[in-house]
């Protein structure tokens, strides 16, 4: 699957970029693995993950061309 | 604007005055409440706020704004329109980034649905902000997770 990882706030400061393509993506335990080890620096803060502008509670099954964010806690308003 | 609910920017005086001359339309209304969220110059240690930087998914602040809207007209049946828009980009200490409109029949549900809405805004809106400090530092601030 391809899949586009999104970051935003902190995790965007710290990652140094907003986005990043990802391809041949089994499962989102695997995306998150490849994440997770291009971008180490991310396993210091908390985040919640969307997928297609929707948050995700439990782990999400992906589909091929899905956007996955992964946002620090909010601070609108 | 960025798109229905997000502005570049501070929420300026033009963009407050093209919402407001929109009331006099709306004569099924009978009170308007209005709520101006604007940058604080925080002291944080010795440090003082001297602008914050938003940042926003924008596709996914336009599902979460009309989550909100949808479900404010559903709690509140005389409130008649809803409007948010919410600063991205650069906002300075004194200066608008919120911008909350609720028209409704009558004041009471107008006031009370505008509280409402500028609580979820805080609560479910992904926007991120960086405080900047008069001597060039800065600082995340984070409140609510979703």
């Amino acid at each position: 699957m391809n899949i586009l990882v999104l970051f935003f706030g902190v995790l965007a400061e710290v990652t140094m970029t907003g986005s990043k393509h990802y391809t041949g993506v089994g499962s989102f335990g695997d995306l998150r693995l490849r994440v997770e080890d291009d971008f180490p620096e991310i396993a210091h803060y908390n985040y919640r993950i969307a997928v297609n502008n929707e948050i995700m509670n439990e782990e999400p099954v992906l589909k091929d061309g899905d956007e996955i964010a992964f946002m620090p806690p909010f601070a609108g308003g | 604007m960025v798109n229905d609910f997000l502005t570049e920017g501070p929420v300026t005086r033009d963009i407050i005055s093209a919402e407001l001359s929109k009331l006099g339309s709306m004569t099924d209304s009978g009170g308007h409440s209005v709520f101006f969220g604007q940058v604080r110059a925080d002291l944080s240690g010795v440090r003082r706020v001297k602008a914050i930087e938003y940042s926003a998914y924008g596709s996914m602040v336009v599902v979460e704004a009309e989550k909100i809207i949808n479900k404010i007209r559903s709690e509140f049946e005389d409130v008649r329109e809803v409007r948010i828009i919410h600063s991205a980009g650069i906002v300075m200490a004194g200066e608008i980034s919120l911008f909350v409109l609720v028209s409704a029949g009558h004041r009471q549900q107008a006031m009370e649905a505008c509280s409402k809405t500028v609580d979820l805004i805080k609560k479910s809106f992904p926007v991120w902000k960086k405080e900047i400090f008069e001597d060039n530092t800065h600082e995340w601030k984070q409140d609510y997770f979703a």
